[in-house]
C-alpha cells in the first residue's frame, strides 16, 4: 500500500513538472505567435517597443553574450585546471577559491547589476555600455564554467595522469594533449549554460548595459537585452503584452536551443568516453 | 608563425593608409553639424515617453545622441544631482529638499484606485481607503460589498507612485498592512485582474487603457470625481501627479533645447500614445 502510494507520488510529481513546462510553453507560444513574423525580427523596435521588431535587441543581445563568454571562458578554463590539477598544493588558497565560487554562484543577480553599475560603469569609466554589461554577465557564468570544467577534468581517469606521468610527460604536455581534450565536451556544456543564464538575465543588465535600444556602434554604446526589453514592455508600456511576448517567444526559443545543444554534446561526450 | 604575423602587418598597413582620410574626414563634419550627447536617467514610468522624445529630436537633429536609462525617480534626482546624468526623469513633483533641481513638467498623470471588474462596490471614501490600506477595514462587506476579504496591493519603496498615494492620503507606509507589493503599473494592473478581492492604485492612463481592452478591472472615482485622463488634464482629479525633467540649475544649450522641445506640442502624440497626459 504504501508502496503503491509513493509510487503514485513520484510519477504525479514528475507529471506536474511536465504539465508545468507544456503550460508556460503553451502559453508563450499562444501569446507570442500573433506578433511573431520575419520583419519583428529584422526591424528596430518602435512606438516604445509596441511598434517595429526586437532586431537592435537581438544584436545588442549577441555583444553582449560574447564578451561574457569571451571574458569568462579563459578565465573559467583557466580557474576550473588550476583547481583540479594544481590547487592540492596549495591547499588554503584552493579552499578560498572555491569558496569564493560558491558564494559567487548564490549571489542574487541584482546584487551583480549594482556591483556592475558601481564597479565597471562608474569606477572603471565604462559608464551604461556593453562592455560593461558583458563584463558583469562574465562575473555570473564564470561559477557554472568553472564548476561544470573542473567537473569534467575530475571525470578524466587517474589512470590517465598516472600514465602521462609514468611515460615522463611534462605536465603541461599532459595537460595539453591528454586532459583538457578530455574535458573539452564539459567545458563546451558550462559554457552553454553559462549563456542560457545570462541570456535570462535582466537585473544584473539594466543598470549596466542599460536601456537604449537603438542599433550599438561600439562595445561603448549603451543597449537593451532582450530580457530587459521584455521586462520593459510587461512592465512599463500599457498596450506593450503583444510585442513582449513575441519578444519572449524569441528569448525561449533561443535557450531551448541553447538547451537542446547541451544535451546533444553532453550525449556525444558520453559516447566517446565509453 | 613570425612571418604570418609580419605579412600580417604589411598587408593591413594600406587598408590603415586607406582608412584615415575617411577618419580624418569625419572628425572635420563632427565639428560643423549640431552635435552632442545628453544622459537621462530616473523615473521607469517616464522613460518610454522620454525614449520615444528622444528618438524624434534624435531624427532631426543627426549629430545628436540621446541615451535614456532607468532606476527610478530617486535614481533621476541623485544623478541629476551628481552631473552623473544631464537630466533627471521623477515622476512627482520636487520636494522643498529638492529646490536646488529645477523641475520642467513634459505630462501630467493621475492614480487611479482600481479593484476587480467584478466588484460591486463603486465608491469609497478616503477614510475607507485609509482604513483598508492600514488592515483596520479587512472585507469587502464592511464597505458594502460581499463577504470577502481584502487583497491590499501596495507599491515597492522607492516608487514615486508609492509617495504620491501615501502623501495624497496622509499615510506612512510603516501603517500599511500590505498582501502584495508591486513594482510596476502593469504589475500592479495585473495582480489586481486577477484577484476578485484586491484593491490597488496605478496610473490614471495605463489603468484607463487596460479597463477599455478587457482587462478585469475597475476605476474607483475619488472625491466623487470620476479616475480618468480628461479629469486629470483639465485639473479636476485629485490623485495626480507632473512627470518631470530636472536639471540642476538653468539647463543650457542641448538640455535647454531638448527640455524646450520635450514640453512642446510636437510630442502630444507621443505623450498620448503613452496613455499619459500632455501639457495643455
Amino acid at each position: 500500500m504504501r508502496d503503491r502510494l509513493s509510487a503514485v507520488a513520484a510519477w504525479g510529481a514528475a507529471g506536474m513538472v511536465l504539465a508545468a513546462f507544456a503550460w508556460l510553453i503553451g502559453d508563450v507560444l499562444w501569446r507570442g505567435l500573433p506578433g511573431l513574423s520575419w520583419q519583428f525580427l529584422v526591424s528596430a523596435p518602435a512606438d516604445a517597443g509596441r511598434a517595429g521588431g526586437i532586431a537592435s535587441i537581438l544584436l545588442a543581445t549577441v555583444w553582449i553574450l560574447a564578451i561574457a563568454i569571451g571574458t569568462a571562458l579563459p578565465l573559467g578554463l583557466a580557474t576550473a585546471v588550476w583547481l583540479a590539477e594544481f590547487g592540492h598544493r596549495q591547499p588554503r588558497l584552493q579552499g578560498h577559491v572555491n569558496h569564493a565560487l560558491d558564494v559567487l554562484a548564490g549571489v542574487p543577480s541584482i546584487v551583480f547589476g549594482l556591483f556592475g553599475n558601481a564597479f565597471f560603469a562608474v569606477t572603471l569609466g565604462l559608464g551604461f555600455s556593453i562592455l560593461s554589461g558583458g563584463l558583469t554577465l562574465a562575473c555570473m557564468a564564470l561559477p557554472i564554467l568553472v564548476r561544470v570544467t573542473g567537473a569534467g577534468l575530475q571525470a578524466v581517469p587517474a589512470e590517465l595522469r598516472q600514465g602521462a606521468a609514468a611515460c615522463g610527460l611534462t605536465q603541461w604536455t599532459t595537460l595539453s594533449r591528454l586532459l583538457l581534450p578530455a574535458a573539452l565536451p564539459a567545458l563546451l556544456a558550462g559554457t552553454l549554460l553559462g549563456i542560457g543564464r545570462a541570456l535570462a538575465e535582466t537585473a544584473a543588465l539594466i543598470f549596466t548595459s542599460g536601456y537604449v535600444d537603438r542599433y550599438p556602434g561600439s562595445v561603448f554604446d549603451s543597449a537593451r537585452a532582450l530580457s530587459v526589453h521584455i521586462y520593459d514592455l510587461a512592465m512599463n508600456v500599457p498596450g506593450g503584452e503583444r510585442n513582449g511576448y513575441a519578444s519572449a517567444l524569441v528569448l525561449v526559443a533561443l535557450i531551448l536551443c541553447i538547451n537542446l545543444a547541451t544535451h546533444a554534446l553532453a550525449r556525444g561526450w558520453q559516447r566517446s568516453m565509453s | 608563425m613570425g612571418s604570418d604575423a609580419v605579412s600580417g602587418g604589411r598587408r593591413a598597413r594600406p587598408v590603415i593608409a586607406m582608412l584615415l582620410p575617411l577618419l580624418l574626414a569625419g572628425c572635420g563634419d563632427g565639428g560643423k553639424a549640431a552635435t552632442g550627447k545628453l544622459m537621462l536617467t530616473g523615473s521607469s514610468t517616464v522613460a518610454p515617453l522620454a525614449l520615444e522624445i528622444a528618438k524624434r529630436y534624435e531624427a532631426d537633429h543627426p549629430g545628436v545622441r540621446i541615451d535614456v536609462q532607468t532606476g527610478g525617480s530617486s535614481r533621476g534626482i541623485t544623478d541629476a544631482r551628481s552631473g552623473v546624468a544631464d537630466i533627471g526623469m521623477v515622476s512627482r513633483a520636487l520636494k522643498p529638499d529638492e529646490s536646488d533641481l529645477v523641475a520642467h513638467a513634459i505630462a501630467h498623470d493621475g492614480i487611479a484606485i482600481i479593484v476587480h471588474a467584478s466588484n460591486p462596490v463603486t465608491e469609497l471614501s478616503a477614510d475607507q481607503i485609509r482604513a483598508i490600506y492600514r488592515g483596520q477595514i479587512a472585507t469587502w462587506q464592511a464597505v458594502g460589498g460581499p463577504k470577502r476579504p481584502i487583497t491590499v496591493v501596495n507599491k515597492a519603496e522607492g516608487r514615486s507612485t508609492l509617495e504620491l498615494f501615501l502623501q495624497h492620503f496622509g499615510l506612512a507606509n510603516t501603517q500599511i498592512h500590505a498582501s502584495v507589493v508591486i513594482g510596476d503599473n502593469e504589475q500592479g494592473i495585473k495582480t489586481v485582474a486577477g484577484n476578485p478581492g484586491a484593491i490597488g492604485y496605478v496610473s490614471v492612463g495605463a489603468a484607463e487603457y487596460a479597463a477599455t481592452h478587457e482587462v478585469a478591472i475597475r476605476l474607483l472615482p475619488l472625491d466623487g470625481i470620476p479616475a480618468s485622463t480628461v479629469t486629470v488634464k483639465d485639473g479636476r482629479f485629485p490623485l495626480s501627479r507632473p512627470l518631470n525633467l530636472v536639471t540642476r540649475g538653468q539647463p543650457q544649450g542641448l538640455a535647454g533645447d531638448f527640455i524646450a522641445y520635450a514640453r512642446s506640442a510636437a510630442v502630444h502624440d507621443r505623450v498620448r500614445s503613452l496613455y499619459f497626459v500632455p501639457l495643455d
